[in-house]
């Protein structure tokens, strides 16, 4: 009786279940109509994913990524689909660990979207895609790559970003590297400054953005004398200052300050002052 | 010495029984032991809409009526209370996976997929709780609940605030089921708001308000409202949901759930259909996923559970063209209290082009709870 029940449930699971898998046609590999897919006929999942950004929003965060990380209620605010992914990730810190920055231009081994990936020990929460399967580590070196090259964003998504920025957005600065009050082990190679809105590229210079040594006690007022330093806009990424010293900051204490007062000032590129001058400190140690 | 044991199951028997009593006013487990029980989620979870720490009934159940064998002196039951206001619970999944994707090289390992641990302030007696949630592995602890819950002396309706999970539709175990991806509404996306509940009789309702970014930072005054509201039977149960989340800037994202739960003898049914239309991606897009699952109790500690899934991720473009469907088979088996072994696989299947819609995992699972 029991038995017979039994096969009787399975033969109904089995006929509910004889809905089939989509046919795919006229669609590109992530399942988007191809007319409207901007690289449809140029790769493909099991294509090899190479070290820029648009292959990684077609290969990864659109075709695996957005199955959960889309919408406004995108698990911890990390929307990855093609219009908010860029945006949402580089230079803007984690949710669950804000001290660390999502994507952090030019270093892949500090940058969060690695450590989940690769499911790193220091991560909260569980490695991603969430329950695998995991992404190939070809795959994960191409977006580390990326990192490393700057984390450019693609034409497409510039164009987006451009398209939508509104003057009446506020300007400032959203998340440095390293952060306030932060410590840093040596040597410290690049230090990074990301805005809300792009940065006009003619104002980043040692006139607005200045690195200076001081010591802990003379935090709050001290001024040194600036250190020499190249500062540039990311490349790719023209939210994004990074300033280079010429000699790599050893141990101590530095400050690094944005000038948004008095003639030159920085700017967002459509126009919008920062308004007040911001300031940060870290510690640079020796390393262990 | 000879009376001890009489002695010892009337006296188990009496718990039990207050158990019961106390239970009627609080409930909910996995959905499908509810549907198999004919409950309430509130019935066995400290949160009224389920998921997480159990309350005493909850406790006894697991330990009584689930394993095939209960070790041990049946009177000797954890009801995790440390005191008379403190509570505590854990669960722990520990996973072997193998991962077949097409075109890929497979790949097998073993990981930690979460160790959650719960605690219950009972503040005031049976009115008032603060309540917990945080998994500690794998990787740094992450925050998955944390509220205050006042009910009425009758415990027929609650209110609810601080960061919780949304109530939408079945609350099921597995977190990548393919209606829970598409309502985005899950144990991994608690935010911050406010519940109001009703329990009364074999009505279950809940109503949210919260932040609508996923514990993300707000972007806007906007908000995402959240209900449901379902009507329990012993043998069976239907129920409706809504999200309405107008937290993004460029654009809202709408929800809809249907789900229902039948028992058949010794067969659990649970069905749940979700549609979403969201216009915070451009062009806007259309979804839709359904769930029929049916769990099998073959015995006591044998469950066999098996799922059918379809999504369609973009219903311009049509099922038959971009709908995948997924399988997944689960034998359950609950051979002591606090013991769960559990080994399965699942099988998506996807639009020829897509190799990640291709995917066979094969897993066994160590399941610890208290």
């Amino acid at each position: 009786m029991r038995i017979g029940r039994a096969m009787g449930w399975i033969g109904l699971t089995a006929a509910l279940a004889a809905g089939c898998a989509g046919n795919g046609n006229g669609l590109d590999q992530n399942g988007n109509p191809i007319a409207s897919s901007s690289s449809a006929s140029s790769s493909s999942s099991s294509s090899i994913v190479t070290a820029d950004f648009d292959s990684i929003q077609n290969n990864v965060f659109t075709a695996i990524c957005t199955r959960c990380h889309i919408g406004a209620g995108a698990p911890e605010g990390l929307q990855l689909d093609a219009a908010h992914s860029y945006g949402l990730l580089v230079g803007v810190p984690s949710v669950e660990q804000p001290s660390v920055l999502r994507v952090k231009p030019g270093d892949p081994n500090n940058s969060y979207l690695i450590q989940k990936l690769e499911g790193a020990p220091t991560i909260s929460g569980g490695q991603m895609p969430l329950g695998g399967p995991y992404l190939p580590q070809a795959t994960i070196d191409a977006i580390a790559q990326w990192i490393i090259d700057g984390a450019a964003m693609s034409p497409e998504v510039m164009s987006q970003a451009m398209a939508q920025r509104s003057e009446q957005a506020p300007f400032e600065v959203v998340a440095t590297a390293p952060a306030d009050t932060a410590v840093a082990t040596a040597p410290v190679r690049t230090i990074a400054v990301a805005f809300s809105q792009e940065v006009d590229a003619s104002l980043v210079n040692s006139t607005t953005i200045t690195l200076e040594a001081v010591t802990p006690e003379e935090v709050p007022t001290a001024t040194q004398p600036p250190l020499p330093a190249n500062t540039s806009l990311a490349a790719g990424n023209p939210a994004t200052i990074l300033i280079r010293p010429f000699v790599p900051l050893g141990p101590g204490t530095y400050r690094v300050t944005v000038r948004g007062t008095g003639g030159g000032a920085i700017e967002s590129v459509s126009g919008v002052p920062l308004d007040s001058d911001y300031d940060f400190v870290f510690t640079v140690e020796t390393p262990r | 010495m000879r009376t001890s044991a009489p002695r010892t199951r009337l006296l188990f028997r009496a718990v039990l029984a207050a158990l019961l009593l106390l239970a009627a006013v609080r409930s909910e487990a996995e959905p499908y032991i509810a549907v198999e029980t004919g409950l309430k989620c509130s019935q066995c979870h400290v949160n009224p809409t389920g998921g997480g720490m159990r309350n005493a009934y909850g406790d006894v159940y697991a330990q009584t009526l689930m394993p095939m064998e209960h070790l041990g002196n049946a009177a000797d039951v954890w009801t995790g209370s440390l005191s008379s206001f403190l509570g505590i619970g854990g669960d722990l999944r520990y996973d072997a996976t193998v991962n077949q994707v097409r075109g890929q090289t497979s790949t097998d390992e073993f990981q930690m997929e979460q160790t959650r641990v719960f605690l219950d302030a009972n503040v005031i007696s049976d009115r008032l709780l603060v309540y917990v949630d945080e998994q500690v592995a794998p990787g740094g602890a992450i925050n998955r609940e944390a509220y205050a819950l006042y009910s009425n002396a009758d415990h027929d309706w609650y209110l609810k605030a601080g960061q919780m999970y949304l109530p939408f539709g079945f609350r099921l175990q597995d977190q990548t089921a393919l209606v829970q991806q598409v309502s985005g509404i899950n144990m991994t996306t608690p935010d911050l708001g406010a519940e109001v509940g009703y329990l009364k009789g074999p009505w279950d309702a809940q109503l949210d308000v919260s932040n609508g970014t996923a514990g993300g930072p707000v972007v806007s005054d906007g908000k995402q409202y959240t209900g449901q509201v379902s009507f329990v039977q012993p043998l069976w149960r239907l129920g409706l949901a809504l999200d309405e989340n107008n937290s993004a800037v460029d654009g809202r994202r709408t929800a809809y759930g249907v789900f229902a739960g039948l028992k058949t003898g010794p067969v659990a049914w649970l069905a749940e259909v979700d549609a979403v239309v969201d216009h915070t991606v451009q062009p806007s897009n259309r979804s839709a996923a359904g769930l029929l699952e049916a769990d099998w109790l073959i015995m006591r500690g044998n469950n066999l559970k098996i799922t059918a899934e379809e999504e369609s991720p973009d219903l311009e473009a049509g099922v038959r063209r971009n709908g995948e469907m997924r399988w997944s088979a689960v034998y359950e088996l609950t051979p002591v209290q606090f013991l769960q072994l559990r080994a399965g696989l699942r099988y998506l299947d996807g639009i020829p082009q897509d190799d990640e819609e291709h995917t066979k995992q094969w897993f066994f699972e160590v399941h610890g709870f208290f």
